[in-house]
């Protein structure tokens, strides 16, 4: 977040969340909103991208669905091993082991994307972040520079905010 | 409206705050009865223990496996644990793409019975194998003599299957939990939960980027959990349908076995969420009207395990094959019938009962048929494994069983040990969706007409 100083409002209603939102968008600030849940229309204010992770699922995915069939195909080759006169490399036996390293790793590459995007773990960088915001309350934070103390504030107040505080270091 | 209606009603009214009153109420610290439930678990469990350590010691002779049951009780209960696992990943994963809402309050619960369940499951074929510090032989690792595992085999496929469905399970489960996590965190008090859950929410905050990739996270860990709860009990299926021996080798064993796994599954959450809903007083969040589709849900599946049940028998008549004939005489009639009769009493009588809506809105009554289900459902397995294998092609293989004491209490330990895990569970992280209960309720708003704007 860009600026030396946070300016935090907590608000209890989304509505009022929003409306934040759309003003520190306004003056370009550089923001940042908690909330205890997501919520479409909070998303919708608050970005316009999608989220790059299925992309990493995909290329997971892929790699399971090859390297499955690769490791059973391999495997067999190592050690050739006729039964019943069935090709070695018997493709439809290997169906299974294709399928399930598929959802595996398309799985694992989701998780690993997701705590990478997410920046987690992230146990100690916690600007502004009020505890009440994992229980009913939304909180909006927006970065500025000292000079800009009052006019954020007052921003955050005609949104709708019940609390405005400010703190140091981002 | 009925008394009993306005008064569910009224218990819908909950805010966001309620929410995480409700369910952080019970991480609080544990009484006397908690204490002795766990007490009674890791008793049974180790119970459990010492029988294999019998096993272990003694060698496999100490169990009832012998020729022609070389499957036994130990493969029974892996078939069980697996099942009773499904309806986890269903509830959380399926239920979720079709945004039911009924899933919200039980889905951590069913998705906590589904890791440890497979937990359960898992231990089974390494009790089996007899010499469990061979167990990674399964895995295709290179080794001196370039041995490989064989990728044809469905007990391979299984290793596999049931591998991939621990990880993925484990991942929804614990992705799931996070955000949750992070509420408990910031109610803790004690300073040693703080920062266990500190820890374990790794400082998740909500923040709005946070959500967006979370969100688009989770519904691809539920796209991908949806096809496993197709596959896996399919690939269990196969370990008996790819064998070609007289009532295994059918093609309706993957669809009848994923039925059935739903089946058990549900019934165990009914069985585990309605002392949990009592003793913590979730009335509020977990409301009759969750269990009402549950029954439904039993009345289906239930119907289709007993249209499969007539197809097999069915289908052994039409082939006009002695050996299958014979097999389907042989289990109503033969040594094993009482298995036959119970489980059709269980699962195919028992459930009918469910069709009278009195029955299937009444708590204690869908408790008992929970049990009841349960039993049926490893009444099934057993019936599947011993019938077939003791009356095999000929008749000079034929063959009884020998039930051991080991047996016994490895399997009652097994029960222990899903109960331990369970109990931990309950009493150190939210066993209620705080996050996915709130995602179904409306927003707080001031103007309940500015978010159309947006």
């Amino acid at each position: 977040m860009k600026g030396s100083k946070a300016i935090v409002g907590v608000f209890s209603y989304l509505d009022d969340t929003i409306k934040a939102v759309e003003s520190a968008k306004e003056a370009k600030l550089d923001y940042q909103v908690y909330s205890p849940v997501p919520n479409h229309y909070l998303e919708h204010a608050t970005s316009d991208t999608r989220s790059p992770v299925r992309f990493f699922t995909s290329l997971g995915a892929v790699t399971g669905l090859t390297g499955g069939f690769a490791l059973a195909i391999l495997c067999s080759l190592d050690y050739p091993l006729r039964v019943s006169a069935k090709a070695i490399a018997s493709v439809p036996a290997f169906v299974v082991i294709g399928y399930e390293c598929t959802i595996l790793l398309g799985a694992i590459a989701t998780l690993t994307a997701l705590f990478h995007f997410c920046r987690l773990p992230d146990i100690f960088r916690k600007v502004g972040y009020d505890p009440r915001f994992s229980d009913d309350k939304f909180g909006v934070v927006i970065g500025c520079e000292s000079g800009q103390i009052d006019e954020v504030s007052q921003k955050l107040k005609d949104a709708g905010a019940e609390e405005v505080s400010v703190k140091d270091g981002l | 409206m009925t008394t009993a209606a306005a008064a569910d009603a009224e218990e819908t009214k909950v805010d966001y705050k309620a929410v995480n009153d409700i369910v952080l109420r019970m991480l609080e610290p544990p009484g006397m009865g908690w204490f002795l439930l766990l007490l009674l678990c890791v008793g049974t469990a180790a119970i459990g223990g010492l029988c294999w350590l019998t096993q272990v010691m003694n060698g496999m002779g100490v169990a009832g496996i012998a020729h022609p049951i070389m499957w036994g009780v130990y493969i029974t209960n892996f078939v069980f644990w697996v099942g009773i696992a499904h309806s986890g990943t269903l509830i959380s994963a399926v239920l979720y793409l079709f945004r039911a809402k009924f899933r919200m309050p039980i889905y951590r619960l069913a998705e906590a019975m589904t890791v440890f369940a497979v937990m359960t499951a898992g231990l089974f074929p390494i009790i089996h194998i007899g010499r469990p510090w061979f167990a990674y032989w399964l895995m295709p690792y290179p080794n001196e003599r370039a041995l490989w595992p064989n990728f044809r085999s469905p007990l391979l496929w299984d290793v596999f299957a049931v591998s991939t469905y621990f990880t993925v399970s484990a991942v929804f489960f614990v992705v799931g939990l996070i955000p949750d996590i992070a509420a408990a965190r910031d109610r803790a008090t004690c300073k040693i939960r703080k920062f266990v859950y500190t820890l374990t929410s790794l400082g998740w905050t909500g923040k709005h980027r946070n959500w967006k990739h979370y969100e688009a996270a989770y519904l691809l860990f539920a796209a991908f959990a949806t096809p496993l709860v197709v596959s896996v009990h399919s690939v269990v299926s196969w370990d008996f349908a790819m064998g070609n021996v007289p009532g295994w080798h059918a093609t309706i064993f993957p669809p009848y076995f994923v039925a059935g796994a739903i089946f058990s599954g549900v019934a165990m959450v009914i069985t585990l969420m309605i002392p949990i809903r009592k003793i913590f007083h979730l009335e509020p969040l977990v409301r009759l009207e969750h269990f009402e589709a549950m029954a439904k849900l039993i009345m289906l599946t239930s119907g289709i395990v007993t249209y499969a049940y007539v197809t097999e028998f069915y289908t052994a008549w039409w082939s006009n094959n002695p050996y299958e004939r014979y097999q389907f005489w042989f289990r109503p009639f033969g040594e094993f019938k009482l298995a036959f009769w119970g489980m059709t009493f269980c699962n195919c009588i028992a459930p009918l009962s469910l069709w009278y809506k009195p029955l299937r809105t009444n708590i204690t009554f869908l408790f008992i048929l929970s049990i009841v289900i349960n039993i049926g459902m490893w009444l099934e397995r057993f019936n599947i494994i011993f019938t077939s294998l003791s009356r095999e092609f000929l008749p000079a293989v034929w063959g009884g069983y020998n039930f051991s004491w080991v047996e016994f209490g490895i399997t009652i330990g097994a029960f222990g040990w899903f109960g331990m895990w369970m109990t931990l569970f309950i009493k150190f992280f939210p066993a209620v969706a705080i996050t996915e209960i709130k995602m179904i309720m409306p927003p707080p708003v001031r103007d309940e007409n500015a978010l159309d704007h947006h």
